[in-house]
């Protein structure tokens, strides 16, 4: 990355100049996630134990923040730079933990004083629809949610089964929207209760099309009757809905993606003793995620590969089996779908009822009535450049104009159209900015050499043979200690070091004490946000105050300790207690509880930022003594930190001691042992031998 | 580069005696280099002066600034905080800085933070090292490049006294003799016979001898050259 030239000038001029240069240059969990998420930002929070916060950057984005909690298929995982140092980051789990512990309440709703903008129409109450939905009366429109079912929520909320996403957790994220001022009509499909015209009628002035893929899509195999052969969707859907569709003990699902997976899975907890699934690719081939086929496999779940079915077998009326033949290819050179077979190698695969998920395909009832057009093969006439249908006023998006993806990719899709309702209904040109800052570049190995390991917190699941009987849910959340040491996992990329060329003297210091050797002093150091760790121990160290954070404004610290000490009597022994969060949880980050009476405890993420200045200032600021608590150098997550902070701590008893206060007003204390319990004793140990020893207020702060 | 160490505490506070308006003001050259005088240890200073304060209930207004160099005039137009406006201005610039700000602004005290110690290198993390002396006649063409001057306690010239011991000077034990080292690194280079070569006196009016030293380097000043 080109780095930047940054003054103490431009933060006088404009204080949030550093923190704008983590919008300059996105970290990639962010970037490759559809609705750029800022997962770092989100993930501090649930470090420090700030659960609604963490919850509302998570929804500034993200409206089906429980939803994906569960079912995201989690790009930012996927390109987590931790993966070169051990193990992604568990994003998808953390954000399901503090979107599920705050509910629907927990959330801050921000909605406009005034929301009088047009009145919209959005056809479909799925991720789509209700992510534009979201957007619109944020922005003071007045929009109404038509779903042809009985509750909002599309897909999630009706096909996908219970164990994966029960149905309080659609509850939340639908709650919360809703309470932006988002009418909901359910149970009214449009194109058969009310045509478009007639929502133009009603004063709508725009529509949005959500209605998604919410049609199963067919597969006639020659012999089958009409009982024993169902579509997977219609099949979830029923699930969902309550019904409990009858199914033969010998269930066979034909197809190899999530659906695939979700109606196997589901048929094996409605009772069938042999479930198999049949599809054309080799496990690799499969569109399935991995972690759902391992799953299923756990319940017993069989897998045919490379077999497409050729008809149905059967005898009295009642399926016996599928007659499948070996399939030699399933894509062409271009990796396009085209499947080639080999019909002199035919099998028989027995079973008593055949569910078919080879995809799903729009329902294209909304156009009855109305004068929007189709084109040659059907499709809905669509400019994906402006959102816009054949008709200007009607919009569209989600999975009936994108291709089908998941919950996210839907919200990032209901927004984009979103934006451009706005743009047309200001009367604007519709003209939308798609572009993106770039990202931080792979971690390089010479730094996620030098990174600490950390092991990913497990999540625990229920036994397979339990899961197999019921549609409870597979696995559990994180309990909070574990989500907070998860969260503290994270990298904090490109959130790190900025130096401030103008005061910066080529010292050479922040060479020297960085512990991943990433500063480099050329005509002044150059600090590569590509690699920075936010230890934070340049800052510390930096004798001309010319490295600043990205993430944590100046003097941070000190604010802390401040509202920390004005909570202390002001006539007793005024002690700061400086703690590492890693060794302490979150009830105490959230200054719930308190560890030592009488003491003002300012937890920090880690003590490696804690500067000599620092300790001083907190005499400065009234405090008696300070006590700094920090884990062992084996459970610091930043080497070198625990030596730096001895140095800190005595050279700030040296100064002391020059002024005439005792060395002992500044302690340090390495913990030998984790735990709420053993910071306790040692400081109660601690502040028990001060208050009763030589140690004085030292006088009021004048 | 020039280092300083900061002064002893006790010698600060006296200075600062009955002033209850006090700037510290850090350089932002050698001694932010040398970690005694930048801003971060003005901040340092400040915390600490005004925290000896409040322990004899004594009322101190404690602010700090910094510029690039205080051996610039220039430089005093970044000034955030105006000297005119504080009963003394504690410098934890070298002694060069003091003095020469306090030629600028006559009427307020500057007084010294920190004690200007040598020309120095930094040989490791946190250790400097003196180098050089700033005798105004460079000998260490054929010293093998160390200097008798400012790493001879003596300063002696024409090798080692009666005091090298095995390396060591006899002011301490942990003091290299420059002599010692000279010699190791002429011989190492295979060229002691510099040292047999009679050398002409030094001008030591080139040292501080000849009072204040200073330079002009013509093409650059305002008055008109040869007349």
């Amino acid at each position: 990355m080109p780095q930047e030239r940054l003054t103490s000038q431009d933060i006088l001029d404009r204080p949030s100049a550093v923190a704008d240069l983590m919008d300059s240059q996105w970290a990639p969990c962010r970037y490759n996630c559809p609705v750029h998420a800022d997962v770092r930002a989100y993930l501090e929070h649930i470090a420090q134990g700030q659960w609604r916060q963490a919850v509302d950057v998570i929804r500034r984005n993200l409206p089906f923040a429980a939803v994906c909690g569960r079912v995201c298929h989690h790009p930012c995982e996927a390109n987590c730079r931790r993966r070169d140092v051990d193990s992604a980051v568990a994003i998808r789990e953390l954000k399901r933990f503090v979107s599920e512990l705050q509910g629907a309440a927990g959330a801050t709703v921000h909605r406009p004083p005034r929301q009088d903008k047009a009145a919209v129409a959005i056809v479909g109450g799925g991720p789509a629809g209700l992510a534009a939905a979201l957007e619109l009366a944020r922005w003071g429109y007045r929009p109404t949610v038509f779903e042809r079912f009985t509750r909002a929520g599309g897909i999630p909320a009706t096909a996908i089964p219970e164990y994966r996403l029960p149905r309080n957790v659609i509850a939340i994220d639908v709650e919360w929207i809703l309470a932006h001022g988002v009418e909901l009509v359910a149970g009214l499909a449009v194109g058969k209760d009310k045509t478009i015209e007639e929502l133009r009628k009603d004063g709508f002035q725009a529509v949005l099309i959500a209605t998604g893929l919410s049609s199963g899509r067919g597969l006639s195999l020659p012999g089958a009757p009409r009982e024993g052969v169902l579509g997977a969707l219609e099949f979830l859907t029923d699930l969902g809905m309550g019904k409990r569709p009858r199914l033969g003990r010998d269930v066979l699902v034909i197809g190899g993606g999530n659906v695939a997976v979700d109606a196997a899975r589901s048929a094996v907890r409605l009772g069938s003793s042999r479930v198999r699934m049949m599809c054309l690719e080799t496990r690799e081939e499969m569109p399935a995620f991995e972690w759902e086929q391992r799953e299923a496999q756990e319940e017993g779940i069989a897998f045919i590969h490379r077999r497409g079915p050729v008809e149905v077998a059967t005898a009295n009326g009642r399926i016996t089996g599928v007659k499948a033949r070996r399939v030699t290819r399933v894509f062409d050179e271009n990796k396009r779908f085209d499947p080639r077979y080999d019909d002199g190698d035919i099998v028989d695969v027995p079973c008593e009822t055949i569910i078919i998920a080879i995809g799903q395909s729009p329902d294209y009832g909304f156009l009855q009535g109305s004068a929007l057009r189709v084109d040659s093969r059907g499709r809905l006439d669509y400019n994906p450049t402006t959102c816009q249908t054949s008709d200007p006023s009607v919009f569209a998006c989600g999975e009936i104009v994108t291709p089908p993806g998941s919950v996210v990719e839907a919200c990032a899709s209901g927004q984009r159209a979103a934006r451009a309702m706005d743009l047309y209904l200001s009367g604007k040109a519709i003209v939308l900015d798609d572009s993106l800052p770039p990202f931080i570049g792979a971690i390089p190995s010479e730094t996620a050499g030098k990174v600490r390991k950390a092991v990913r917190q497990p999540v625990a699941a229920q036994p397979a043979e339990t899961r197999r009987a019921n549609l409870d849910e597979v696995d559990h959340n994180y309990a909070e200690s574990a989500a907070q040491r998860e969260a503290r996992r994270c990298m904090s990329c490109g959130a790190g070091a900025e130096v401030l060329i103008d005061k910066c003297a080529a010292c050479l210091t922040c060479l020297r004490v960085c512990p991943f050797d990433i500063p480099v002093v050329t005509d002044v150091a150059r600090i590569d946000s590509d690699r920075c760790q936010s230890c934070g121990i340049c800052i510390a160290e930096c004798p001309a105050n010319a490295i600043v954070s990205r993430s944590r404004e100046s003097g941070w610290i000190i604010r802390r300790t401040v509202a920390a000490l004005k909570n202390l009597d002001p006539a007793a022994l005024r002690i700061v207690v400086y703690l590492c969060g890693h060794i302490a949880s979150a009830a105490q980050w959230r200054g719930e509880e308190h560890l030592a009476q009488g003491a003002a405890e300012v937890y920090l993420p880690s003590l490696s930022a804690l500067s000599t200045l620092d300790m001083l200032q907190a005499f400065d600021n009234g405090a008696d003594v300070v006590l700094v608590v920090t884990p062992q150098d084996s459970a610091e997550r930043y080497p070198q930190a625990v030596k730096r902070l001895r140095k800190r701590v005595s050279q700030a008893r040296r100064l002391l001691k020059d002024i005439g206060l005792k060395k002992s007003r500044i302690q340090l204390f390495e913990l030998t042992r984790p735990g709420r319990s053993a910071i306790q004793e040692t400081l109660a140990t601690a502040i028990t031998d001060l208050r009763g020893g030589t140690v004085k207020p030292i006088g009021a702060v004048p | 580069m020039i280092v300083g160490e900061r002064k002893p505490m006790d010698e600060i506070l006296a200075m600062l005696e009955g002033h209850s308006r006090v700037l510290v003001l850090a350089c932002g050259g050698c001694v932010t280099v040398c970690l005694s005088g930048g801003e971060k240890q003005a901040d340092e200073l400040a915390a600490l002066l005004r925290l000896a304060a409040r322990k004899k209930r004594r009322p101190l207004t404690v602010d700090v600034d910094c510029i690039t160099r205080q051996c610039d005039r220039e430089f005093t137009a970044n000034l955030k905080c105006d000297p005119a406006g504080y009963d003394a201005v504690l410098s934890i610039a070298c002694g060069v800085g003091v003095g020469f700000m306090s030629e600028l602004y006559p009427a307020t005290p500057f007084l010294p933070g920190l004690n200007t110690t040598f020309y120095g290198a930094s040989t490791a993390s946190g250790i400097w090292q003196e180098y050089c002396y700033g005798c105004g006649d460079c000998l260490l063409a054929w010293t093998g490049g160390v200097c008798p001057i400012a790493r001879c306690s003596k300063n002696l010239v024409n090798g080692a006294c009666g005091g090298t011991n095995n390396g060591k000077c006899e002011v301490s034990r942990e003091m290299d003799c420059a002599w010692h080292l000279i010699y190791e690194r002429l011989e190492a280079a295979g060229r002691l016979e510099e040292l047999r070569k009679v050398r002409p006196p030094r001008d030591w009016r080139l040292d501080r001898s000849g009072g204040a030293r200073r330079l002009t380097q013509e093409e650059l000043t305002d008055e008109e050259v040869g007349k």
